[in-house]
């Protein structure tokens, strides 16, 4: 019999994090502080952050211990199993082999409790009694819910109130971890209660509940809040996931000619991707894809620049690849990727060769997930889509060509709490939105006066 | 998804929903039009545009400032807005005090 799951003992959990800014061949250049035009440090964000998470945030120390406390959580479902997707493969009669890393078997289902675990401890670590964040749907609501529980402690999750009226299943998880969960706007703060004497009726957005969970931990010194996703110390605690990878393909007595993962906000696939970039910087032939749709392609057809966040020109940005700032993308369902600009870290690595983009429409990615569904029985998130889809197109090139090469896929989640999008795509409601070289045209063109990062070389 | 709206150049009946890709369940256009403090979510256009006219619509209805103010802006990267946020608050906090 075939072996179907590579498992890794928890013996052998990896027990460092692997930090890309110690290898990166060409440094970050730092965000720049919007209301100073200076870049941005420590002590800027130290109001909402504690020091040990800004710390990780600005190190270039290449391993960074995880501490006996986090893998102490993380064996409840890590190390998660690595999969040799034997079904797919003869499915699509390729001489490739598959694997996929399947980081939703979760208690949250997705990767999201990598980073909040590790940031609840360094705030209990700190002196922390309470961590507040916003959560529109609930995902990363629940997954730091139950991490604070693991540590003691209170966690406060402002929730847009359509969200908290519509989804109480999600609040009754976060609220099973021991969370208070608040409907935002909310009258427990300043933000909250200006929206509500002007709209006491007001349903709540994801922009007023961050506003209410900042104003939380600016105003107390044993509250801060918490962020899943974009910022380094977020895709530091991720990269368990593509440590463990490489000693699951090492048991299996493979390497990765191809490494694909979906490209959002930048953490699953950071996550997965970054050991492999070190093994890329250090010689290895590897091609490592970031997917993203064809609607936004921001890594795969914007430029390195400046980008501002207003139209008057007033709001310095982090550098990183921009359609431009008066850029709208077409509608497609994966949440998750539709935005504006790349995580920094992977624009740089972008801009150094060391990976590449491909885009993809919705159609052929939800085909993909009904696929991948029908041959290895797990439902993909709509945004992992992208990575599945992506590892079809070279498993098919590896059939024409007639190359056995290796494939590694990063299967960020599932998407059991998404079927409404797979109900759209099913009765044929959804379409592609590929965007006209003209629309790119003139998104660029309003970026070209901007200056440029001295990175950029194009 | 439910029932298709029918074909007009206003918006949806109420019991028309569609997925929203950032709050992850079905909403109603009316939500989508005044998320951003009374102003539109900077995402209607995308969501809504394969349903009914969404761009003339609101072309219509908001004023050139408010289009630029919803629509020309792009969705700042989150350490630039927790910045700012940090900022906002900070400021709250002392004028309360």
């Amino acid at each position: 019999m075939q072996r179907k799951k590579i498992v890794l003992p928890e013996s052998e959990i990896p027990r460092q994090w692997y930090n890309i800014m110690a290898d990166m061949p060409t440094p970050l250049e730092p965000p720049l502080h919007p209301g100073t035009g200076e870049p941005a440090g420590p002590d800027d964000l130290s109001p909402i952050f504690p020091m040990n998470l800004i710390e990780q945030e600005v190190s270039t120390k290449r391993w960074i211990d995880i501490p006996e406390e986090i893998l102490e959580k993380y064996l409840i479902w890590r190390p998660t199993p690595l999969y040799r997707a034997y079904n797919l493969e003869k499915h699509l009669k390729t001489p490739a082999r598959i694997y996929y890393k399947n980081e939703g078997v979760s208690p949250a289902g997705s990767h999201k409790p990598n980073t909040a675990i590790a940031q609840a401890y360094y705030n209990k670590e700190a002196g922390t009694r309470r961590i507040t964040t916003e959560t529109g749907a609930g995902q990363w609501g629940s997954a730091l819910s139950m991490c604070c529980s693991f540590f003691g402690l209170e966690c406060k999750v402002f929730m847009v109130k359509i969200s908290y009226n519509q989804k109480p299943y999600r609040r009754l998880m976060m609220e099973t971890w021991g969370a208070t969960c608040t409907a935002s706007p909310s009258t427990e703060t300043q933000a909250g209660r200006s929206i509500l004497e002007k709209n006491p009726d007001s349903p709540g957005s994801l922009g007023m509940a961050i506003s209410e969970a900042v104003e939380a931990a600016v105003g107390d010194e044993y509250t801060k809040y918490s962020l899943g996703s974009v910022l380094n110390h977020v895709m530091l605690h991720q990269t368990i996931n593509g440590l463990e990878t490489q000693k699951q393909l090492e048991m299996a007595g493979d390497y990765p000619d191809v490494v694909i993962g979906c490209a959002g906000g930048g953490s699953n696939f950071a996550g997965n991707c970054l050991p492999f970039v070190r093994d890329k910087i250090h010689g290895k032939e590897i091609d490592i894809i970031g997917v993203e749709p064809s609607s936004c392609p921001t890594m795969s057809r914007g430029p390195f620049a400046y980008d501002f966040g207003d139209t008057v020109q007033m709001t310095p940005l982090m550098p990183m690849h921009t359609l431009g700032h008066d850029f709208v993308p077409a509608p497609i369902h994966a949440g998750g990727l539709r935005y504006h600009g790349m995580a920094p870290i992977l624009s740089q690595l972008l801009l150094d060769k060391l990976i590449r983009a491909e885009n993809i429409n919705q159609l052929e990615t939800f085909q993909a997930g009904i696929t991948f569904a029908r041959t290895e029985g797990f439902i993909s998130a709509p945004e992992c889509n992208h990575a599945v889809a992506m590892t079809i197109r070279e498993a098919l090139k590896a059939r024409e060509e007639g190359k056995e090469k290796t494939i590694l896929c990063n299967w960020s989640g599932h998407g059991l709490v998404d079927m409404a999008a797979y109900e759209a795509y099913l009765s044929g409601q959804l379409s592609d939105q590929p965007l006209p070289e003209e629309e790119i045209t003139r998104a660029l063109e309003a970026i070209a006066p901007l200056p440029k990062p001295r990175q950029y070389i194009g | 998804m439910q029932n298709k709206p029918k074909e007009n150049t206003g918006p949806p009946a109420e019991d028309f929903r569609i997925r929203c890709p950032r709050l992850g369940h079905q909403v109603r256009f009316s939500y989508c039009r005044q998320e951003n403090m009374g102003l539109p979510c900077f995402k209607t256009l995308d969501c809504w545009h394969l349903h009914f006219p969404v761009e003339q619509y609101l072309r219509q209805e908001l004023t050139a400032s408010d289009w630029e103010r919803t629509f020309s802006r792009a969705k700042q990267p989150k350490l630039s807005s927790l910045l700012e946020l940090i900022h906002k608050a900070q400021r709250r906090t002392q004028e309360s005090k």
